[in-house]
């Protein structure tokens, strides 16, 4: 019988359906549409044969078992993967199967001893024994699925700490390499241009490849400081945030109680938390100041940029979420505060206890 | 002229010393480091050290530490600094020396051959180079400081005299920048002291003031 209701809901096809989260409720009124017309059909035939045993109650029983199997599956599968889907599955199919034989056992007359109950205590033996199993492995899996998580935080602030290292390994070839040699180009052709000053048009021809090789140089300088702001290499998160408080169109405060220096990637993340906040205050809030405050104790490096304008800050917005995701590889926590009238809050937490 | 320099890429050292023979001024020393720097600065008492924000062995800002430590011990000694990038707070640190000229160029001003001479020069002489890039910044940028409203209430024309002060121009270099009459300029500079609040002292005092109120509302 388990066998005919596995084959007749169509094998692991459905299963399949569930993980895409096809239209449910289409597929049971498909079933329960076949199971009406056929129940419906062989009752006919039978109305029109002779009036003997009503044996379509048979069919109407059959029709049904996929419904109920169908109905059951799609309960278990909406508990979370892992322990409890496998449990509910099981439970599913155990009750359509005890549904089944106290259906048997009604149709076929009640007679005699309620036999269903057998088959049940089974069920309910194989569940435990099921529950008792995986119960008992749970530890284990447990500390492995532990030590994994630790191996992959390790490895992935590996990753970052090489990233941060590299980026400001490539800012410094870039330096020492194309913009040293570019560099030294512009000077020989300005020495050349300044030769031929009797000669106009040539010094002319001398001048705009001068300047094409000054437009170079800007653009290395900015795609450097983009990857990796110098005065964070050499001074320090602190001499850099209030590089950028100088810098930004606002008024910017800054207090900072930084007794050492970070870790570079938590150096890195924090600047350009501090960057695109005071960038998003000068856009959209021109009228506000500022204040920044930098505090790193044994436990985390704390990063708040608070202003005074109007607030509400889209905290989904697009910068933000980059920051966001640029904290939490660290581990670390941003969250934005910004109630209308209140100003704006953006506060970043990052771990770095060892 | 006596000039250094400290420049630790021996493409660009050469480079500039070259320039600078072919226009007749004489580089005496070079050094590839900090202590390189002290060492031929105490040796030869240049007018003039040329230097390098980045030196070994840190490739940070061993320059400008060499250069103020060569500055406390020399004053006078000007100092033109040469970056691959603009750092205000650099420029702020070295206007805080003191006595004696101060340059801070990007690297590439040097292809343009007459304006680095003339920096020279001038830091040589005493005086102010700051880059376009550098003053630039410095004009986009608001400081808390209170000089903030007297320099807002600045206009346009004036803020671009003040910039070219800064730079360390002279007003008849102004005045041509500008395409307009000296007179013009005198007007000018004149309403800036009047509304950054300078005594009436001689001018040329007056001039570092004006551009050092305007440097310092960069600043922090």
């Amino acid at each position: 019988m388990s066998q005919g209701a596995a084959g007749t809901t169509g094998g692991p096809r459905p299963l399949g359906a569930f993980r895409r989260g096809s239209d449910p409720g289409r597929a049971i009124a498909l079933q329960l549409a076949i199971w009406a017309i056929g129940g419906f059909a062989t009752t006919v035939i039978w109305a029109i044969g002779d009036d003997g045993y009503y044996w379509p109650v048979w069919v109407w029983y059959g029709l049904a078992i996929p419904v109920a199997l169908q109905v059951g599956l799609r309960w278990a599968w909406a508990k979370p993967p892992g322990f409890k889907r496998r449990i509910a599955v099981q439970a599913a199919i155990s009750a359509t199967l005890f549904a089944c034989e106290c259906a048997a056992w009604a149709i076929a007359g009640r007679d005699g001893v309620f036999w269903p109950v057998y088959s049940a205590t089974g069920y309910l033996v194989l569940l435990g024994l099921h529950a008792a199993i995986w119960g008992r492995m749970s530890p284990e899996r447990e500390a492995a699925l532990a030590d994994r998580i630790d191996q992959l935080t390790r490895t992935r602030r590996g990753a970052l700490d090489v990233q941060a290292a590299e980026l400001r390994r490539i800012e410094r070839d870039l330096h020492d390499g194309a913009q040293a040699r570019l560099v030294a180009l512009s000077m020989h052709l300005g020495i050349a241009e300044d030769k031929l000053a009797d000669q106009p048009e040539v010094a002319a021809m001398f001048r705009r490849a001068r300047d094409e090789a000054g437009a170079a140089i800007a653009e290395l300088r900015d795609l450097a400081r983009g990857i990796a702001p110098p005065i964070l290499a050499d001074r320090g998160l602190v001499a850099a945030v209030e590089s950028l408080g100088r810098r930004s169109a606002i008024p910017v405060e800054v207090e900072a109680d930084v007794p050492a220096r970070p870790a570079p990637v938590l150096e890195t993340a924090a600047y350009f938390v501090v960057a695109e906040a005071l960038t998003n205050v000068a856009k959209h809030a021109p009228q506000a100041s500022a204040v920044v405050t930098v505090d790193l104790d044994d436990q985390r490096l704390l990063v708040v940029v608070a202003d005074d304008g109007p607030g509400g800050a889209d905290p989904q917005g697009g910068g933000l979420t980059g920051l966001r995701h640029r904290v939490e590889a660290l581990d670390g926590r941003l969250a934005v505060t910004s109630a209308a009238g209140d100003g704006t809050t953006i506060r970043a937490e990052l771990p770095c206890g060892s | 002229m006596r000039v250094v320099i400290a420049e630790d890429q021996a493409l660009l050292r050469e480079g500039v010393i070259a320039l600078l023979r072919e226009y007749d001024i004489e580089v005496v020393a070079h050094a590839e480091d900090g202590p390189g720097l002290l060492r031929i600065v105490n040796g030869h008492k240049p007018d003039l050290a040329i230097v390098d924000v980045r030196l070994p062995p840190t490739f940070t800002d061993e320059g400008v530490r060499a250069a103020i430590e060569a500055r406390a011990q020399h004053p006078g000694l000007g100092i033109l600094i040469l970056s691959q990038y603009v750092e205000p707070a650099y420029t702020a640190e070295l206007l805080a020396t003191g006595e004696g000229g101060i340059g801070y160029l990007l690297k590439e001003r040097v292809g343009e051959v007459r304006t680095f001479l003339d920096a020279v020069e001038r830091v040589a002489a005493g005086g102010t180079a700051l880059d376009r890039e550098v003053v630039a910044e410095l004009v986009g940028s608001r400081g808390p400081s209170g000089q903030q409203a007297a320099l807002a209430a600045l206009t346009p024309r004036e803020s671009e005299v003040l910039e070219l002060m800064a730079e360390g121009r002279t007003n008849a270099a102004i005045a041509r920048s500008l395409v307009v009459t000296l007179g013009a300029v005198e007007k000018h500079i004149s309403n800036i002291f009047g509304k950054l609040n300078l005594p009436a002292t001689d001018d040329d005092h007056r001039r570092v003031l004006a551009v050092l109120a305007y440097l310092r509302a960069g600043e922090a």
